[in-house]
Formats: C-alpha cells, sequence, structure tokens
C-alpha cells in the first residue's frame, strides 16, 4: 500500500511547525496568458485544490485561479472573531425567497483554501443510501454514481487531511487512520446526554490530526478553528494539496477574478477564461476549464458567460444552472448548565452522531438529520442570544452566563427544489458583472426535520443536566446549483463531473452534488474532485477519452 | 474584572480581578495589534451623517444598555463598518444595501419618536426610546416604515453585538479570554460548581455567582 506522504507530499513540503514554505511560493512556476496550458482551473477551495494536486502530479500544466488572496496565516489570520471577516466572500449578493439564506461567513470563503479555511473541520462521509434517495424514498433525486464509486476516493482524502475518529458505525462503517482528540466541556456534555438518552455519540470525524502529520504539529485546542486555523493543524487545502500542487509545477494565481468563460463558436468547446487581475482585464489560454468556485459563484460565472450559443448562459440550455441548490437546516439549541462548560475552548467539531441520518418509517417525513458539538464564540453567541428577543440590559445579562453554555447543531437534509436557485440580480458589483441572486424556500419536509432535531438536542442537553435550553433556526453549507446527472436534461455534468454542453469543460466543486445528506459536504467535495481527476488521467476513463485533451506531460519540477 | 459598569444584578462582576489584556503578552503580534487597537481612541465618524450618529448613538446605547460611561464605542465602531462596506456579504431582495438600510431605519426612528415624543430619537428620555424599540421588535415579520421589523431588527443588533462584543471589556465581563494564539489551552473540561473538578486555566477566574441564570426563577 502507497504511504500518504508517496501520493501527496504537502505536509512534509511545510515548515516544522506553524507558518508556509516561503521557497515554495518563491519559486512557483509563472505561465504566459499566451501559452495553452493544459488547464486552467476557477478556484482554490476545496475541489479546486484538488484537482490542482492531482491534475499538476500527472504532469499537466496547471494554473489555479482564485478570486481572494494566497493566505499566509501567520501574517493575515487573527486569533479573533471580529478581526477575522476579510475570511469570508462579502462582494454583494442578494438573498430572496420565503426563507432567505445569509451567505458570507456563514458558508461563504474567498482566497487559497476556500471556505474550508474557516469550517469547522468535521469531515463526515456520506451514506451509502444518498446516492439513491429518489428509488428509496420518492424525494430528491438519484446521483448517476453510487457510494462504491465514491469509496476509494473518501479513503484517499481522509488519509490526506488527515481525518482523526473513533470507529464509525453509520453508513458504511469505517475507520480512521488517527484516533479521536480529546474532548472539552461542550463535548463532555453531548456524550453524557446522549448516553443518558440511549442515543450513540461518537467524537469525531474532524481534520484534525490527534498529534503531528508530517511537519504540521499537534493542534493547541484554542477555539479559533472557525477564524482560520494559524496552527496548520486543521486540514485546509492551503496545507494539504496547494503545497504539493506547487512542487509538481502548478501555478497559483490569486487575486485572479474570473468573469467569463470563453467558448469558441465553431468548434464547441472552452478555449480559456477571461479574468480581473488587479484592475487589468486579462485573457488565459487553456485546453480546458475547471469551474470550481461553488455554489453561488459557479452558477453565476456560468449565467455571466452566455453567448450567441448559450443565449441563457454557458452550459444552460435546459434552464439547469442555478436550480436545485440546496442548504441544510442548521438549527442550533444550548443548554445551560451550573457547571462552567466554556465551549471557547478546544475545536468546535468534536462529537456527532448520524443516528438519525436515514428515513425512519415510523415518522412523517423522509431523510434525516445528524448531530454535533458546535461551539459559538461571543459574537455568535450574543446572535443566539438575540434571536430569543433579547436585547439592553436582557442581553447584558444573559451574556455574562456565557461560560454555563454547551451548545449542540443539527444537520437536516434538505431537498433538492428546482426554484431554490441563483439568477442574476439587477446589481452589479465592482467588475460591473450582474451579482447573484439567491433565492430559499422550505419544504414541509424540510420544516419537520427542523423540529425533530431541535426536539432530540434539547432531550440530549436536558438528559445531561440542563435546566433551560434555547434554539435558533439557522443554515449550514451550500451545495447544488450546477448538478451532476444520468443526462443532459437532469444535470449540468454528468457522473464525472464533465458538462454536457462543452466537452472540455468541467465542474469539481460542491455545486455539482445532486443532494447533500445530512454530512458537512467538504470531504465529499474533494473525494468527487479527486475522482475526477482521476478519470481524466487515468486514460482508463474509456469511452470520454477520446474527446479529451491530450495534456502535455512533463516532469516534476519539485 | 470589567471596566464597564454594569449592576451585580444584571449581570455584572461576576468574574473578579479577570483581566483578559493581562494576557496579551501571550498572543501573537498580528492578533495583539488588532485587539489593542479597539482599546485606543475610537475611530472618527466618517459614514453617518446630520443628526444620524446622534441617533445611532442613542440606538446602540440602547441595544447595548450602555447608560454611562465608560463605553464600549459601539458607534464609531458599526460607522467603521459602514464607510468600509464591510458587509456580511448580503442584502435581503427588496432591501437596500447596509448602509442605506442603517441610514433609512434611523430616519425611520427618528419620525417614530417625533409621533411618539415629539422631539427626535436622541433627544427622547430613555424609557421613551426603549418604547419606541420594543414596540419595532414585537411587530415580527410585519412591516416598519415599509419593511419587515425583524430584517431592520436583525441588521442592527448584528452590527451592535459584533462590535460590541469584539471588545476586551465585553470579554472581561462574560469571563471569554479572547486570543489564545499561540498559546492555546491545556485544561479541558466541565468545571464543576463547588470546586469539585478544576478545569480552569490559571488565568481563567470562575464564576462568582453561577447560579445566577437569568432564566432561572426567583434571580434578578
Amino acid at each position: 500500500m502507497n504511504s500518504v506522504r508517496d501520493r501527496n507530499e504537502s505536509a512534509w513540503l511545510l515548515p516544522a511547525g506553524p507558518g508556509i514554505n516561503h521557497r515554495l511560493r518563491a519559486d512557483m512556476r509563472h505561465f504566459d496568458d499566451e501559452e495553452e496550458v493544459d488547464v486552467v482551473i476557477i478556484g482554490c477551495g476545496a475541489g479546486g485544490s484538488t484537482m490542482a494536486q492531482r491534475l499538476a502530479r500527472a504532469g499537466w500544466s496547471v494554473v489555479a485561479m482564485d478570486a481572494g488572496p494566497f493566505w499566509d496565516p501567520d501574517k493575515d489570520w487573527v486569533s479573533d472573531e471580529a478581526g477575522s471577516h476579510h475570511l469570508y466572500w462579502t462582494e454583494p449578493r442578494v438573498i430572496g425567497g420565503a426563507d432567505p439564506v445569509p451567505l458570507g461567513s456563514n458558508n461563504s470563503g474567498r482566497g487559497v483554501g476556500g471556505s474550508m479555511v474557516h469550517y469547522a473541520g468535521y469531515a463526515p462521509r456520506f451514506h451509502p443510501s444518498d446516492f439513491r434517495i429518489h428509488s428509496a424514498d420518492g424525494v430528491g433525486t438519484d446521483w448517476p454514481i453510487e457510494y462504491t464509486d465514491l469509496k476509494p476516493y473518501y479513503t484517499e482524502i481522509e488519509e490526506e487531511l488527515p481525518v482523526s475518529g473513533q470507529d464509525w458505525p453509520w453508513g458504511d462503517p469505517h475507520s480512521y487512520s488517527y484516533s479521536p482528540n480529546p474532548v472539552s466541556g461542550n463535548g463532555d456534555m453531548f456524550l453524557r446526554g446522549a448516553l443518558a438518552c440511549g442515543i450513540t455519540a461518537k467524537v469525531g470525524p474532524v481534520a484534525i490530526a490527534n498529534g503531528r502529520f508530517g511537519n504540521r504539529p499537534h493542534c493547541i485546542y484554542r477555539g479559533f478553528c472557525l477564524q482560520g486555523c494559524k496552527v496548520n493543524a486543521k486540514a485546509s487545502p492551503l496545507i494539504t494539496h496547494i503545497p504539493d500542487a506547487l512542487a509538481h509545477g502548478a501555478e497559483v494565481r490569486a487575486d485572479s477574478m474570473v468573469t467569463r468563460i470563453e467558448v469558441d463558436e465553431r468548434t464547441g468547446k472552452a478555449t480559456g477564461v477571461h479574468y480581473n487581475r488587479r484592475g487589468s482585464q486579462r485573457f488565459q489560454r487553456a485546453r480546458m476549464v475547471v469551474v470550481a468556485g461553488y455554489s453561488i459563484e459557479t452558477p453565476r460565472l456560468l449565467l455571466n458567460s452566455a453567448s450567441a450559443r448559450f443565449p441563457d448562459g454557458l452550459c444552460n440550455d435546459f434552464d439547469l444552472v442555478g436550480r436545485y441548490l440546496m442548504v441544510q437546516g442548521a438549527p442550533q439549541t444550548a443548554g445551560r448548565f451550573d457547571g462552567e462548560v466554556r465551549m471557547y475552548k478546544a475545536p468546535p467539531p468534536e462529537v456527532s452522531t448520524e443516528e438519525f441520518y436515514e428515513t425512519d418509517p415510523t415518522k412523517p417525513y423522509k431523510r434525516g438529520f445528524s448531530i454535533q458539538t458546535v461551539s459559538p464564540l461571543p459574537i455568535t453567541w450574543a446572535e443566539h442570544v438575540a434571536a430569543q428577543g433579547h436585547w439592553g440590559a436582557g442581553l447584558r445579562q444573559y451574556m455574562s452566563d456565557y461560560v454555563h453554555w454547551s451548545c449542540l447543531g443539527a444537520l437536516c437534509e434538505f431537498l433538492p427544489l428546482p426554484e431554490n436557485r441563483v439568477v442574476l440580480s439587477s446589481e452589479k458589483d465592482r467588475h460591473g458583472l450582474p451579482v447573484a441572486q439567491f433565492n430559499y424556500s422550505q419544504c414541509d419536509n424540510d420544516k419537520a426535520l427542523m423540529r425533530a432535531a431541535q426536539s432530540v438536542m434539547e432531550d440530549i442537553l436536558q438528559a445531561a443536566g440542563a435546566d433551560e435550553v434555547i434554539t435558533i433556526d439557522r443554515y449550514a453549507h451550500l451545495v447544488g446549483g450546477a448538478r451532476m446527472g444520468a443526462d443532459e436534461h437532469s444535470g449540468v455534468v454528468d457522473g464525472d463531473c464533465r458538462s454536457f454542453a462543452v466537452p472540455n469543460l468541467y465542474i469539481t466543486d460542491g455545486s455539482v452534488l445532486p443532494t447533500e445528506g445530512s454530512a458537512n459536504p467538504a470531504l465529499t467535495i474533494m473525494a468527487i474532485a479527486a475522482r475526477a481527476a482521476d478519470r481524466l488521467t487515468a486514460g482508463g476513463a474509456g469511452s470520454t477519452a477520446d474527446r479529451l485533451p491530450v495534456p502535455v506531460r512533463r516532469g516534476a519540477t519539485g | 474584572m470589567s471596566r464597564l459598569p454594569l449592576d451585580p444584578s444584571a449581570g455584572g462582576g461576576r468574574f473578579p480581578g479577570f483581566d483578559v489584556m493581562a494576557q496579551s503578552k501571550h498572543w501573537d503580534e498580528v492578533t495583539t495589534s488588532v485587539v489593542v487597537s479597539r482599546l485606543g481612541m475610537p475611530p472618527d465618524i466618517r459614514f453617518f451623517r446630520g443628526t444620524e450618529e446622534a441617533t445611532a448613538s442613542a440606538l446602540c446605547d440602547q441595544l447595548l444598555d450602555q447608560q454611562k460611561p465608560p463605553r464600549v464605542p459601539v458607534v464609531n465602531m458599526v460607522d467603521a463598518r459602514l464607510a468600509d462596506e464591510q458587509t456580511d456579504g448580503w442584502h435581503y431582495d427588496g432591501m437596500a444595501p447596509d448602509g442605506q438600510s442603517w441610514r433609512d431605519s434611523l430616519a425611520a426612528l427618528d419620525e417614530d419618536a417625533m409621533a411618539h415624543s415629539g422631539c427626535t430619537f436622541a433627544e427622547a428620555p430613555w424609557e421613551a426610546q426603549s418604547a419606541i424599540l420594543q414596540a419595532v421588535l414585537d411587530l415580527g415579520s410585519k412591516p416598519w416604515h415599509g419593511t419587515p421589523a425583524a430584517r431592520i431588527w436583525s441588521l442592527w443588533t448584528r452590527y451592535a453585538c459584533t462590535a460590541f462584543y469584539s471588545h476586551p471589556w465585553a470579554w472581561d465581563e462574560i469571563g471569554f479570554p479572547g486570543p489564545a494564539y499561540p498559546r492555546g489551552y491545556k485544561n479541558l473540561g466541565v468545571n464543576e460548581p463547588g470546586g469539585k473538578t478544576n478545569r480552569l486555566e490559571p488565568f481563567e477566574v470562575a464564576d462568582a455567582r453561577p447560579a445566577q441564570d437569568p432564566l432561572r426563577k426567583g434571580n434578578s
């Protein structure tokens, strides 16, 4: 069995301790706009960075663009909640529908590493049932691939992040290469309550090694995972895939906002991307374009790339672009204890249960939810308290009680609905491009799951000894918006992430997910990208090989 | 102990002697500079115009119950974000972007105060201001001056709470130690009442009144 280091050396390319490999960045290869690179990748988050690393390793010439900065965690990130605002995508966006979903800090990253820079760190797999909920339950849709297609890539990515946790009994039972991290006050309360209720809960799965990994240090349990890990302990593509991509000759071109994908009207193939870099409008030629801008910006870019051939937006012949966008219902329930929980200590991701993940035939709703520890810092906690209607003196008094509260969050599987979508707004951004408007409305099944999850979280906290419980309704994660399907009438891309409309255009981010399960999506997005890259580079893609651009193979430069 | 004046019956003085800034020598430089800047001279007002500053000040004082000095300069911190267009990355369809929504809602508060007390919001007595705000909150999703009241309320409280609870004085008040890099935490777990377990770091201070649950009956 090959070791992780043999296939992804990122953790060994970083310096021992926190910080970045400045030499690797200084020596980074640069391609000319005029040079037709094998692939240009748009977005350096979970999907884009994984593609960049895999394709660079295979000898492809790779330019990976990101609208945001190429972070240096030492200098650019702080151990402070309000001071971390620049980690989020805060360019203008409009939200609508009956149940509008806030964006920004809630679910949208920017810069190299993407949203995984500020995600909590949970890295669960989807369950086998997720891939065929229409067949099994008559809701949502089936995927064009099965769990078994992704399974080897789940294993690979779990080793590369790496993920730590107890043996996992749910879905397809599996183990992790790292043992679970120690549990803090909040995780302890979850475990106590779950035990008392007869609910199985497990520590993990968290993309923070319990120990060193390569040159990456041990976690210091400082609790600021959502503000970007300065320690290099929590996985994000910035440290798990980008270093290896650079060592194999990829260029990361940060501060580059792609504004339009160019398609040759005669050949029907993508020829490159228009982008704005520090005020200059430029064009990068490429044999292949991979879009990985996530569920809002990917559809927006396709819609903004309309042409004579694609009057309603690129790849939008069947009005699917931007549709079936999903969020997870993520109510958070907190309980009050006389003991001091001090939930700010240790990473927020600690303990989870997937006991309620699958459809329960005795319930009036389909599909389910998972429950995990979340540990809001004071500003986010103030939002919880304010949502109860407290303000002024009541808010201050409630907040003075912060150290006594424990907080759990659910991820409820919301169903894919065609009207939950991104459209172009009449409002323009600073580049003069229409901004995205994201409309969301819940269906009855969604609402029923929110209340069911709240009720279980209340039971757990009360069983642990809480004398008061409060709940705030919120949403987490984005997936869908350019989903994969069996054919062009049901999806924008096929199971290998290739668009049906443009043979050399791929989408490898969360927007291709047809359903969302009750799992945090990062691991699945990376696994899908790793699989897509494998299908592209193995040459074993069979029927698709003849239509793919042939990469110019080059030796590794690292 | 926080410098902010807050009566013990209202949650003040629960962490005697706790001083977040006393630990700043253990923080990294970048974080320290960000946090220390909040303790310096408040940023000049650049966004609010004319009487908006007075209305916004009164509103922020109400939302965080800051009746007397020293205060966290919430209005300056909100103003700085609005001047820099440092939004949360979204606004509601049918509602103006955050800056304009702040202006519109401050004007609406003055209108309400004029109808209620015959003066501007800032000139109205404390209790009258509180009543006007409670009326806005009580509208819930019903419109207030043409916009769902809950959306305006959320706009105000998001900006005001982000400012207030980013300030070390507020952290002193709630027992939160603030930045934790590169030091981290070593003593994880529930700190049980009555000294059954001690899960505090040497620099953390136990709550002096752990039974002061704001919702528990019989507590003031």
